[in-house]
């Protein structure tokens, strides 16, 4: 269906890059040269199920084994960012150690130039290759799982069972009743095949794309952000959403009838990954590259990501029960075949352009 | 400059005991004081004026910074901005559809805010300055204060619960068969949500200007024959013009510069300059727009404002002098 599906592939995202492996495991005399530990590291995360999966599968271990607290800062990724980059360009310690982003906005981060290089990470070696971004030197950031935009849905809307196609939020009976992202994120490589385009033809041809979304706009529909989409769905103000798959999941959990699909069209498929900004005390970047590998390992990603309901990179990663033979969480080929991705480095270039015409349509 | 004249005093009996320790430190202030060369007495007021200008300062100094940035073009390639100066921010604002929809927007509710603000503050801070009754002074006073220990958010947040499509108005609503309506997520929404968190500001500044009105002249204009409505349209109105003033000027730029409201209860589609500033400077990380935006909305603000004292006068805040 699209050009760019071959990044998303089975064979590449399970290929381990075995002849990476050598030399992975770190040297115990290496071990013996610690350097002091910090009394806490500083993470960025987000708030609710995301926080607290973190806290269980990743934070709360490392400082059983390391002794380091960790402190989670919920500020929003896009608003440490400037505070990161302020900070790296006047020659101040970063307000945090770790920075856990969705891998378009830690794109623009590494683009910058404020990432410290991980290649060093022991683990990098033993996880799929999605783990590395493409087209950088070095690693900048490491990503860490991978997420779907799902269409999620209120079953008691949709009687026949699952909508399978996109199109249903075009239908009379949902104006007023659907929700997207508020800059149109996760919905415009879906919009413009919706539209009659190719994947391919982004980022230099969206029209169609636009032209999807203008008629989206005489739906009304709302905007908003993560938490939104739980609560819209828990106050009934809304029956279908552009989502990703965890915000329905997490709905699901609390007791809101929310069911979700990956429509024929498909649905964009996107990665979150840690990077650690320019400036820290030595000490201090070494141990937050420890945190950041232990986040890349089976035994830290299967607790933390199961309370996500997210595939990540490790390998003989077990999906929740819950989760088993779902869409959104791709464990094939052929799940894989079905899914969008757009690279990182083409949503960081063109993300403000993307943002300002999805502006331009919904705020007219 | 004598600040006390017993110095031997203090250090002995019980007049050590009863010298306050304040009355020491505005000796010892006083003491610096008589060090003040009399020939730069005229610099004192400068001194005094010091926090004021240090603040100012810090807001012309951010305003300088931004007006830099917004002459400079971000590079998406690297995400730094260009080192060379262009207008190329201001001129795409100027094509770009959804700034303009944000700013008709923004202004608009400045202006229908405002007006509905002053039209319900006025008999509020009406009877707040004139009832006898202590008691419905006293409720009125909490219903006036009571808002300012409630934030902005959680206001916005109360009328979710209030307004939401199973929220409490609907549910009444669907005793009687009714609905359910769509009541938030709109631009009323927004309207109501401004209105009922600026009215307090608006009660606030009106009440000096009323208390400040004789009320023997409320009874000299009816004992001239003119009927309470006219006595208010004729006499009270005009003189609380500074009040009425005052309170537009605050309502309208408090207004204008809202994130919040149009944040929580517009649903994403009806957002004021502030929220794209916001998306600017922190979704798509464009300091260069985002601080030409800043500048606009700025320079309305200041607009408003200067248009408002023009036409009223400084002195229509009890300031001497001419405007």
């Amino acid at each position: 269906m699209n050009e760019m599906r071959h990044h998303t592939s089975r064979r590449k995202l399970l290929g381990t890059g075995a002849a990476l492996a050598a030399g992975v495991a770190m040297p115990a005399v290496l071990r013996a040269q610690e350097p002091p530990k910090p009394a806490e590291l500083i993470v960025r995360a987000w708030g609710g199920v995301w926080v607290e999966s973190l806290k269980k599968g990743v934070s709360d271990p490392f400082t059983a084994k390391t002794g380091i607290r960790i402190r989670h800062d919920l500020t929003e990724d896009n608003e440490i960012k400037p505070r990161i980059w302020a900070a790296v360009a006047q020659g101040r310690t970063p307000p945090i150690h770790v920075n856990w982003d969705t891998t378009a906005n830690a794109t623009s981060s590494a683009l910058r130039g404020v990432c410290e290089d991980l290649s060093d990470l022991p683990n990098l070696a033993k996880v799929m290759p999605l783990a590395k971004p493409i087209g950088f030197t070095g690693v900048p950031i490491v990503n860490l799982y991978s997420y779907v935009y799902v269409l999620a849905y209120r079953p008691e809307a949709f009687p026949g069972g699952a909508p399978d196609s996109w199109m249903v939020l075009l239908e009379p009976r949902f104006k007023g009743r659907i929700a997207l992202y508020n800059d149109g994120i996760g919905f415009h490589p879906v919009a413009q095949v919706l539209g009659g385009g190719k994947i391919s033809d982004i980022p230099h041809n969206m029209e169609p794309c636009w032209a999807f979304i203008r008629k989206l706009k005489e739906q009304k529909p709302l905007l908003g952000e993560d938490p939104d989409f739980t609560n819209w769905f828990q106050k009934g103000e809304i029956d279908v959403a552009c989502t990703i798959s965890s915000n329905a999941r997490e709905a699901k959990l609390k007791g809101v009838n929310v069911a979700w699909t990956v429509p024929k069209e498909g649905a964009k498929v996107d990665t979150d990954g840690m990077w650690i900004p320019k400036g820290l005390p030595a000490n201090e970047l070494y141990w937050a590259k420890r945190y950041i590998d232990f986040a890349l390992s089976t035994e830290a990603q299967q607790v933390w990501l199961d309370g996500l309901g997210l595939p990540g990179v490790a390998p003989g990663l077990k999906p929740p029960a819950d989760l088993v033979g779902d869409p959104s969480y791709p464990m094939s080929e052929k799940d894989f075949e079905r899914l969008i991705l757009i690279p990182p480095r083409i949503q960081a270039e063109h993300t403000p352009e993307w943002f300002a015409r999805f502006k331009e349509i919904m705020q007219s | 400059m004598a600040p006390f004249s017993g110095r031997s005093d203090r250090r002995t009996g019980p007049a050590l005991a009863s010298y306050r320790f304040s009355w020491r430190v505005f000796d010892v202030l006083e003491a610096l004081a008589a060090q003040w060369p009399a020939r730069a007495m005229g610099l004192v007021k400068w001194f005094l004026l010091l926090p004021a200008l240090l603040i100012v300062g810090l807001l012309i100094f951010g305003l300088v910074v931004m007006a830099d940035a917004s002459f400079r073009v971000m590079d998406f390639r690297t995400y730094q901005l260009s080192e060379h100066y262009s207008t190329a921010n201001y001129v795409r604002l100027w094509g770009w559809g959804a700034f303009w929809a944000t700013l008709w927007r923004s202004l608009g509710a400045a202006l229908l805010v405002t007006l509905i603000c002053l039209v319900l503050a006025f008999p509020y801070a009406w009877a707040l300055t004139r009832t006898p009754n202590r008691r419905l002074r006293r409720v009125l006073l909490v219903g006036l204060f009571l808002p300012f220990f409630v934030g902005q958010v959680v206001r916005a947040y109360g009328w979710l619960v209030i307004l939401g499509y199973e929220g409490i108005v609907n549910k009444a609503l669907a005793v009687f068969g009714l609905g359910p309506y769509r009541l938030l997520f709109s631009y009323p929404a927004v309207l109501f949500g401004l209105v009922q968190y600026m009215l307090p500001f608006a009660v606030l500044m009106l009440m000096p200007a009323l208390a400040a009105i004789p009320e023997e002249i409320e009874r000299a204009a009816a004992s001239c024959g003119a009927s309470p409505l006219r006595a208010v349209l004729r006499v009270i109105l005009p003189m609380a013009r500074p009040g009425l003033i005052a309170a537009a000027l605050v309502v309208a730029t408090l207004t204008l510069t809202d994130f919040a409201m149009p944040a929580i209860l517009g649903g994403g589609t009806n957002d004021f300059l502030a929220n794209l500033v916001h998306d600017q400077f922190f979704r798509t990380s464009n300091a260069g727009l985002g601080s030409a935006i800043a500048l606009v909305l700025t320079f309305l603000g200041t607009t408003i404002a200067g248009l408002l004292l023009t036409r009223a006068g400084t002195q229509a805040f009890g300031l001497r002098g001419t405007s």
